[in-house]
């Protein structure tokens, strides 16, 4: 094999890691503060939030599902906290919230795992339901927090001047790395996706781990709504209308893939951080905000269509 | 068999009568006014845009397919006729929004189509990008800015009357539809290219087997449900005489909400369009019974969303 084909094979295995560092390259010769510490570290911190969402829903993709939910799970989640913190202290509001996320999370799995109903319809009318329900518990109003440690918590810079956010991506990316990596349950997830009929056949409790693949996600869209809210010190139904769409297609831009059974957390990471890199250019660049959402609707278009090419090249192959 | 399993087999095959009938009497004797003439008109009023967008949705899911980019083509569709307008006179702007839902349908297939997304759940993802781009496209030709209908120089009775012209009690986008679904209902019921549609939906394979062009009967699924869109739109916005580019949110839940609710299998093959109009109209006595007790918008979007994930369930059971 020559170096050029090889190198080909390589580009087409790591498209988003491509893409960031194109880029990043093609940013250089535009005049803009693009390469100042601080949008850097503000772009690293705005992924953050996404990037943890994207964790939970790339072991359900895994698994061979999808999560739609999640946006209106994230806006809920943080305004039951900013609710509740009035009446209790602020970390059993905090697991009240998580607790509501892995309770729509169990929900979720339950149709989908127990009754076979497809995931993304059954998804997509839970979000459509908690979005109502998040609208009627604050009248469609931002609700603001009371409580400042609340804001200290997504806000606060505990280490070297590091934002606490991203220590907190940082810590769940290499926790949900090591579950998916190297513990029975995740390698169980990869089988379970990648052919569910062998999987259960052979002894994996299919079913359990499909189904606690959703309560994980619900559970982590929630952690993320609290960060939301703190970050944003407020509680809004508003939040997360385009989240689930961009945090799914941001898994399947780093190569976890919604036939199931491939990807992993670095990759989503990395997708969703090409996302966001995507989007701060074209902020920087100072283009017109529709256009923006042209542009990541064509791009998430695009991605989703190599992503059934490849699987028919590859049915066709076999 | 005695009268009760009668009646049994009988609330269990009509479900959705049973529940309409049960509806209408339960607001009927909330609402004395509720049986009259003008409410009844009223009623068949509310049909309008939904049901457009309902029947396209019931040839799409017979088809094997459920379009979630109806959003989409409803908004752009909107601000693009209303846009038209002025340029082309008024029966030249709606067979050109017409053309364009049908244009924005062909793209949908022919993405789908090229990369082989031949199954629902596949294709699901790509409508939705799609019902992206097209909003996103929809704010972007008007710059986010809503359109009024009496803003415009030329004439728009034709429009008006779509949107709110009346034959007696009974409104003009009722009998519309009424004519568009008998001719959907003939077209998939006595015709070969609507038996082959059904097939394709029930089977893909056996159809591609049986020398059916599949990839032909999935691009008329998907022209005739962005033209029914399209319809839909005209009828919504002739209707409130503005076109906002955000008109279509969330059109694509309600529409599959009336279809599954009216027995339409989500797996395909199996339905019809009359059952869509069943569906439809449980849907707007089910909003109007919440709206006479009192309701909030919000927590009937939670029950419509309840009410969609409890029907998608029993159709699930019911295939199995």
């Amino acid at each position: 094999m020559s170096v050029v084909t090889k190198m080909v094979k390589e580009i087409e295995k790591r498209k988003a890691l491509t893409a960031i560092l194109l880029m990043l390259f093609m940013m250089l010769f535009f005049d803009t503060r693009f390469y100042t510490a601080y949008n850097l570290l503000d772009m690293l911190n705005s992924a953050a939030i996404l990037a943890m969402l994207a964790f939970g829903v790339t072991i359900v993709i895994i698994c061979g599902g999808c999560d739609f939910s999640i946006g209106s799970m994230m806006s809920l989640a943080g305004i039951i906290t900013i609710k509740l913190m009035d009446h209790m202290p602020l970390g059993i509001a905090i697991a009240a919230a998580v607790a509501c996320g892995a309770l729509v999370g169990f929900i979720n799995g339950f149709l989908v795992v127990k009754q076979k109903t497809e995931p993304f319809i059954i998804t997509l009318g839970m979000g459509m339901l908690l979005k109502g329900i998040a609208q009627q518990i604050t009248d469609a109003h931002p609700v603001p927090a009371k409580n400042l440690s609340y804001m200290k918590i997504a806000n606060g810079k505990l280490l070297f001047g590091i934002p606490n956010l991203i220590i907190i991506m940082v810590v769940m990316l290499l926790l949900f790395y090591y579950i998916l990596r190297y513990t029975s349950f995740g390698r169980n997830c990869y089988a379970v996706g990648g052919d569910y009929n062998v999987a259960s056949q052979s002894g994996i409790r299919a079913e359990k781990i499909k189904w606690s693949a959703f309560v994980i996600c619900g559970a982590m869209a929630a952690f993320c709504g609290v960060l939301l809210s703190s970050k944003l010190n407020t509680g809004s139904s508003i939040y997360g209308d385009s989240t689930a769409l961009s945090v799914n297609c941001g898994c399947v831009v780093g190569g976890t893939s919604f036939a199931g059974g491939v990807g992993g957390i670095p990759q989503s990471f990395i997708g969703l951080l090409a996302i966001q890199v995507l989007e701060n250019c074209m902020n920087m660049l100072g283009i017109n905000a529709y256009v923006q959402q042209v542009c990541e609707g064509v791009i998430i278009l695009l991605i989703l269509w190599f992503d059934n090419y490849t699987q028919k090249r590859k049915e066709e192959a076999v | 068999m005695d009268a009760k399993t009668h009646i049994g087999y009988f609330v269990k095959n009509n479900l959705v009568l049973v529940t309409i009938m049960i509806l209408t009497t339960a607001t009927a004797l909330i609402e004395p006014k509720f049986l009259t003439v003008a409410n009844l008109g009223n009623l068949m009023n509310q049909f309008g845009p939904l049901s457009f967008v309902a029947l396209g949705m019931t040839l799409a899911i017979i088809g094997g397919f459920i379009d979630l980019s109806v959003a989409g083509i409803v908004s752009l569709c909107a601000v693009f006729t209303i846009s038209m307008i002025d340029v082309l006179g008024q029966g030249g702007a709606l067979i050109a929004g017409l053309m364009a839902g049908a244009a924005m349908g062909l793209l949908n297939a022919f993405i789908v189509v090229s990369c082989g997304a031949l199954t629902q759940a596949k294709a699901l993802f790509i409508t939705y990008g799609l019902s992206a781009v097209y909003s996103a496209a929809a704010l972007l030709y008007t710059d986010g800015a809503t359109q009024h209908m009496s803003h415009l120089t030329s004439r728009t009775d034709l429009f008006r009357a779509v949107g709110s012209g009346r034959a007696g009690f009974i409104p003009a986008s009722f009998l519309l539809f009424i004519v568009i679904m008998a001719l959907l209902h003939i077209f998939l019921v006595r015709t070969q290219t609507g038996r082959e549609i059904c097939l394709t939906g029930a089977n893909i394979t056996a159809a591609d087997l049986s020398g059916i062009p599949v990839k032909r009967r999935i691009t008329l699924v998907f022209v005739l449900s962005g033209m029914l869109s399209a319809f839909g739109a005209i009828v919504l916005f002739s209707r409130i005489t503005t076109a906002s580019p955000l008109l279509g949110a969330n059109y694509e839940t309600n529409a599959i909400l009336a279809v599954v609710v009216g027995g339409t299998s989500l797996a395909g093959g199996r339905g019809s369009v009359v059952r869509t109009m069943l569906g439809v109209m449980l849907v707007i006595l089910l909003s109007n019974c919440l709206n006479l007790l009192g309701v909030s918008t919000y927590l009937q979007s939670v029950c419509k969303g309840a009410v969609l994930i409890i029907a998608i369930w029993l159709d699930r059971r019911r295939a199995k």
